[in-house]
């Protein structure tokens, strides 16, 4: 049995407060840094343990960390995103509501290491009872003077504040996520500059998810090998995955990265509620590609996946049973990106938006001979024009459907309804 | 420096270029929708795509800078579907009623979609609407949502260069609208730049709407007849009638943008209150005669004044062309063998005598004749004594456009509080006459630090600055400033013409400006004029010289009956001269007042001799503007009725007496040229789209000015006066649609005066002074000084100058809480 790391706390009665968290070493890792570390050496332990921003993109956090100018004189920003709008995604929110003080303790860390003296946890309107929890342990850790002025003797200074976010998906990407923050509409800027250059207020600013900030009190303290030893070398560390859909039990649980998605979906989850065989498995979040249970033979992280020709992305797995309709679930994954298209560029805004409306059309039984190609056509048109990486996301997730399922699109449109009803 | 290769072909250029500028100085066209040269950029609606090797993706070629290299294509086939997808994508949605929509025909998505493809349409589902009717967001602003692209160039334009910040983003996705907040009513400057940018129908002129095709228009290219910032326009006509004004890309100092008067406010000329006919007193009343009567009856009263220099007088507006100008100080110099000519009423002076030396002198020493952008690409720049937002609009958008773009260090010396504080280093209010001392605080410190510099350049100076200065926040800051700045702009404002101690004002003004050059730093000024020829009229020489009277000498000399001859020219004192009881008691006794106006103005109304001149719109000619760049003003009218062209009136009088003068503007230009040294460059045949600056003048450096410091004492109520943006002088109160936007006058206050008085918003009080009083509504302002309060000029039949009085500056008042 692996042993469990970012949920080690979650099970444990209160296992928000402080005082549980400290009983389980909590903090010694920031006392740890405070104490004998220079903010470069911090980022080189992170560079060595090979950690992966758990956002989706799956960038090399130390590097990212790196990136930020040395100039003292200007201020420096940390953002923790905690946004969490992928459909299918609920493992920040597990950290979140049950170990805070990880978090909390993370964001210390990165914060010194970055020369930051303000972060901001950007926390998806949603979560309310998330956010209420974050600012009690926040306050906590005030007290106990891991925030504030002069942590620990150390003269490092942290202030953190929660903002919470108004309910848009596209928040969640970083830029938007600053723009938003600063109080304007939440739509993505322009990269380059990025945010670690130029980013919150015109300031060197480093954007990481909640999951991403927890593994680094676990690097500090237990060093950068041993979390290079869990899972892939290129792609290591203990991972959240979220398990829902057709799956007998649902939930959160943190395995070694590189686990198989069979495994995770027929031993973790039980296989099917129904007790049907599985259809398809959405392996990251709904922007990844689907796959067909065929090749649901594959390693659990950033690089496998990718040669897979889907995604980790935020870690959502979905499962699907044969009693489900392909293109009523393309047709529901477009939906949720055409309502949340921001609307700054035209082949997402315009492209998502016919794309939609063939979609309802199609799957309410009124396709037409060509609608398939036209799709395709209209998704060759969006992808890798858009301004953020959105509209892409929406395009990959429907080319999975039509690539792995082309033949429930085209009855839909010859016998006007559905081949699994 | 970066090589790249573009379709093959090889440049080089800067760092930091954008492969779209690359690409065009290859005279490659890449197709753009939210791109705009002087707006942040967006990026947002990927027409402008260009594959770049060795990247998987393409790449927005209005953003991303070349680097060392490149090898770029714009017409590869990845290059040449993706254009024609996005314009296919903007076309889903689009209802495409050209037939009814005012942009067809120059419309930039038609013309994409001409030039791109795609050449079949295969949306076949519902389009989105989001009104089925356009609504009104402004008098002068319609908005169609559903023709909108999403460039947001207008709301960019808006928030970076108007600084009005009215339009935004509504909603999200495919449902984003640009318009106002809760689509209601905007609250804006109502200077429809946001229509000029729109590339499709979704923002349009209200006043415009459904009157021509673009092809039906006639064009013709004029300058703004308003304030001295000088903005090139071009007037739109069907069948001989003004439909709309607009702004050409990149040319003029305005580039493509315009404020509400010159955008809106040329309504005027078409007003009916237009003289028809010339008209004479008999028996006090005014009545039509023929030209021909009227010509011999001032053939008769002028004749005996010929050579008589001391009775005759001459003020005329700082509106009227060059030409006219000169012609008229010539028919005043060599024909009458007067200097009593004056082009402004509207300064109250207290030292007639020392103003326009001072003046002059502060010219020739500081002035800056050359390009407004150039001279703003300072370290260093000084508003002071000016409300730019309201003085000289487009001049601000120049000022904010620069300060987003280079680290140029904005103070702010003024009595008003405008929109551009909140960008200034340093703001500074104070009560008019005070400024004196303030600059002269600056002056010093700088003094004191370049002393070594000054013994050099200009020997022992003495003691330049007599009386206390002060020290405080902004006095050091901009000081400091001023000490470490390589290069210093400063723009003089008219309510430092305005101040009861102007000539102190610009001494001191004049001597930094030469201590600050003495220390090897690059200063210079711009004047703010608020009329359109105020600069050609300084050089005109519409002004006294030799002992000659200024209008408010002449006035005086009215009121003792010793002015036989008065003529008047475009210029309406009765209402705009501060001291309204002075000027009609003055003008009640002038032997013969002559007024030649294009409007029934108060003074015309009281002229012995009225005589049909023309506006801006029926004229050829040249405009000076405050960069001193003279510019073409074409006719694009006749003279209605009997009305004449005042060139021709001018020389009609002098023909009267026997003398001709030219009529050509051309031939009265190339006199100007010959005569008057900073237009020796200057050609009329020459003058294209963005006309030609004049040239310096080699100022005598005759040393530094001793200034005595003095202040002016404010007990109780003051006000202050000047433009407002919609409103500046009768010419504006003509326009029917400046009219909508602004109806009366109103009375601002600071936050602490309405409480001390008791009044809020849209109250009403009494205003009162020796005995007058009027009615005004109250708007609350925060940041006006202590005692301040601020009526804005010439609003029409309420004469607010019968409150004011020569010499005074503020006027002190009475304030009561009406009812
Ligand atoms: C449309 C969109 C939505 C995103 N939503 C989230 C989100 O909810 N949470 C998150 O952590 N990252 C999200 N990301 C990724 C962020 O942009 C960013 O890469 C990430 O927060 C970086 O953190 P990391 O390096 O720790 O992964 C999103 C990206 C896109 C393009
Ligand atoms: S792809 Fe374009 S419209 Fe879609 S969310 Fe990103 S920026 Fe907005
Ligand atoms: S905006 Fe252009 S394309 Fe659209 S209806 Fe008007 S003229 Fe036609
Ligand atoms: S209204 Fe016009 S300028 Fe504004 S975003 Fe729409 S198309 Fe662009
Ligand atoms: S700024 Fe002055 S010159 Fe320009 S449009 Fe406005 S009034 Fe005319
Ligand atoms: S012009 Fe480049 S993206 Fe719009």
């Amino acid at each position: 049995m692996f042993e469990k790391v970012l949920l080690k706390n979650a099970d444990k009665p209160e296992s928000h407060r402080i005082k549980t968290y400290l009983k389980g070493g909590g903090y010694e890792a920031l006392k740890k840094v405070l104490k004998g570390y220079q903010p470069d050496q911090v980022i080189q332990i992170v560079k060595d343990s090979n950690l992966r921003g758990r956002g989706g993109a799956g960038f090399p956090t130390g590097l990212k960390w790196g990136f930020v100018p040395k100039d003292p004189t200007v201020p420096k920003y940390l953002c923790c995103n905690a946004d969490e709008g992928e459909p299918g995604t609920f493992k920040d929110r597990q950290i979140i509501e049950k170990d805070p003080h990880q978090l909390i303790e993370g964001m210390a860390i990165a914060a010194y290491a970055i020369g930051a003296n303000k972060a901001f946890i950007y926390i998806r309107g949603e979560f309310a009872f998330g956010a209420r929890r974050l600012e009690e342990a926040i306050a906590e850790a005030y007290e106990k003077g891991f925030l504030g002025r002069d942590i620990l003797g150390s003269g490092f200074d942290l202030d953190i504040t929660v903002h919470r976010g108004a309910g848009a998906y596209i928040c969640g990407e970083e830029t938007a996520l600053i723009e938003s923050l600063e109080g304007d509409r939440g739509q993505p800027r322009f990269k380059p500059p990025f945010p670690a250059v130029k980013g919150l207020y015109n300031s060197p600013t480093v954007v990481n998810n909640v999951e991403t900030l927890s593994c680094v009190p676990h690097i500090i303290l237990k060093g950068a090998d041993w979390f290079r030893g869990i899972g892939p070398e290129k792609s290591p560390g203990p991972k959240l995955f979220c398990l829902s859909g057709h799956v007998k039990r649902p939930g959160v649980y943190e395995l070694p990265m590189g686990i198989s998605l069979r495994d995770l979906v027929e031993e973790y989850g039980g296989g099917t509620r129904s007790g049907r065989k599985v259809k398809a498995v959405i392996p990251g979040g709904v922007s990844a590609p689907m796959l067909p249970e065929s090749r649901i033979d594959v390693d659990m992280d950033f690089d496998s996946l990718a040669q897979a020709g889907t995604m980790l992305g935020s870690g959502g797995v979905i499962v699907m049973d044969e009693s489900t309709c392909i293109v009523k679930v393309a047709k529901r994954i477009i939906e949720f990106f055409h309502h949340e298209s921001c609307g700054k560029c035209t082949p997402c805004r315009e492209g998502l938006d016919w794309i939609d409306k063939i979609m309802k059309r199609l799957e309410g039984g009124n396709g037409r001979k060509g609608d398939v190609e036209l799709l395709e056509d209209l998704c060759n048109n969006i992808f890798g024009k858009t301004f953020c990486p959105l509209g892409d996301g929406a395009v990959m997730a429907l080319r999975g459907a039509i690539n792995h399922f082309r033949d429930e699109f085209e009855y839909h449109i010859e016998k006007r309804t559905c081949m699994v009803a | 420096m970066a090589t790249v290769t573009i379709d093959g072909k090889t440049i080089t250029v800067e760092d930091g270029t954008l492969i779209l500028d690359a690409a065009r100085s290859l005279g490659i066209e890449i197709p753009t929708f939210c791109y705009q040269a002087k707006l942040s950029r967006l990026a947002s609606c990927r027409l402008c795509l260009v594959e770049i090797e060795g990247q998987k993706k393409l790449q927005p070629s209005c953003a991303t800078p070349v680097l060392d290299g490149m090898v770029i294509h714009t017409q590869s086939p990845a290059v040449v579907t993706a254009r024609r997808a996005m314009l296919e994508f903007l076309l889903a949605n689009h209802p495409l009623d050209c037939p009814v929509c005012d942009k067809g025909g120059e419309c930039e998505l038609q013309d994409k979609v001409f030039a791109f493809g795609p050449r079949e349409g295969r949306f076949t589902e519902w389009k989105r609407t989001f009104h089925s009717k356009d609504y009104v967001l402004s008098p002068v602003i319609i908005k169609n949502a559903n023709r909108c692209v999403q460039c947001q160039r207008c709301v960019r334009i808006c928030e970076e260069i108007v600084g009005a910040s009215a339009l935004g983003s509504i909603g999200r996705g495919v449902k984003t609208e640009e318009t106002s907040f809760m689509r209601a009513w905007l609250n804006c400057d109502h200077c429809g730049n946001c229509i000029e940018v729109c590339p499709v129908g979704s923002l349009m002129s209200l006043p415009y709407r459904y009157k021509a095709r673009p092809w039906d228009l006639k064009e013709v290219d004029t300058v703004c007849p308003y304030c001295g910032t000088g903005c090139t326009l071009t007037v739109g006509l069907r069948d001989g009638q003004l439909l709309r004004v607009r702004s050409r890309r990149q040319t003029g100092v305005n580039e493509e943008t315009l404020c509400v008067k010159g955008r809106f406010g040329l309504d005027f000329v078409v007003h009916e209150d237009r003289i028809k006919r010339p008209m004479i007193r008999k028996n006090d009343v005014l009545v039509p005669v023929s030209w021909r009567e009227v010509s011999n009856y001032l053939k008769e009263r002028l004749l005996p004044l010929k050579g008589k220099g001391d009775s005759v007088g001459g003020l005329l507006s700082a509106q009227m062309t060059n030409e006219e100008i000169y012609t008229f100080q010539k028919l005043f110099r060599e024909v009458f063998g007067s200097n009593n000519i004056d082009s402004s009423s509207r300064w109250p002076v207290a030292s007639e005598g020392d103003f326009y030396p001072a003046l002059l002198d502060l010219i020739s020493t500081g002035i800056y004749r050359g390009n407004l952008r150039e001279f703003l690409s300072a370290d260093t720049l000084l508003v002071a004594g000016s409300n730019l937002t309201d003085e000289n609009p487009v001049t601000e958008y120049a000022v904010r456009y620069t300060l987003s773009v280079l680290p140029l260090h904005l103070f702010i010396l003024s009595s008003r509080p405008s929109r551009l504080d909140k960008a200034a280093k340093g703001v500074k209010r104070y009560i008019p006459g005070r400024e004196v001392r303030i600059l002269a605080s600056v002056l010093k410190e700088v003094m004191k630090a370049h002393e070594e510099d000054l013994k050099r350049t200009f020997g022992d100076v003495g003691e330049v600055i007599q009386g206390e200065v002060i020290e405080d926040d902004f006095v050091r800051a901009l000081s400091s400033r001023l000490l470490g700045s390589r290069r210093i702009s400063i723009l003089v404002g008219t309510d430092l013409l305005r101040s009861p101690l102007a000539v102190d004002a610009f001494r001191v003004i004049s001597n930094l400006i030469k201590v600050l050059r003495a220390a090897g730093k690059e200063c210079g000024l711009q004047f703010l004029f608020d009329r359109s020829n105020q600069m050609g009229a300084i050089d005109m020489g519409a002004f006294p010289r030799d002992g000659g009277m200024g209008f408010g000498s002449l006035l005086e000399a009215s009121r003792d009956g010793r002015i036989s001859f008065l003529y008047v020219l475009g210029e309406d004192p009765v209402l705009n001269y501060p001291d309204g009881r002075l000027v009609r008691e003055a003008l009640s006794q002038v032997g013969l007042l002559l007024v030649q106006d294009a409007f029934m103005t108060e003074t015309a109304r009281m002229a012995h001799v009225v005589l049909p001149g023309a506006t801006f719109a029926e004229k050829d000619g040249t405009f000076t503007s405050n960069e001193g760049r003279v510019q073409r003003v074409r006719a694009f009218y006749n003279p209605p009725f009997e009305a004449r062209r005042d060139l021709e009136i001018i020389s009609h009088i002098a023909s009267l007496l026997g003398v001709d003068l030219e009529t050509d503007p051309s031939s009265i230009f190339a006199e100007i040229k010959d005569l008057i040294s900073p237009y020796r460059g200057v050609d009329y045949e020459g003058l294209g789209d963005n006309g030609l600056f004049t040239g310096h003048e080699k100022g005598v450096d005759k040393g530094l000015h001793p200034v005595a410091i003095r202040d002016v004492a404010l007990e109780g109520w003051g006000f202050i006066t000047g433009n407002h943006l919609y409103h500046s002088g009768y010419l504006s109160q003509r326009s029917r649609l400046l009219g909508s936007l602004i109806d009366a006058p109103f009375l601002e206050i600071g936050k602490e005066g309405a409480d001390s008085l008791g009044v809020r918003e849209g109250d009403s009080v009494k205003v009162r002074r020796n005995g007058q009083s009027i009615e005004l509504k109250v708007r609350v302002k925060e940041g006006l000084p202590e005692g301040l309060l601020f009526i804005p000029e010439n609003f029409g039949s309420l004469s607010i100058n019968n409150l004011m009085e020569k010499g005074v500056y503020p006027f002190p008042v009475e304030v009561r809480k009406n009812g």
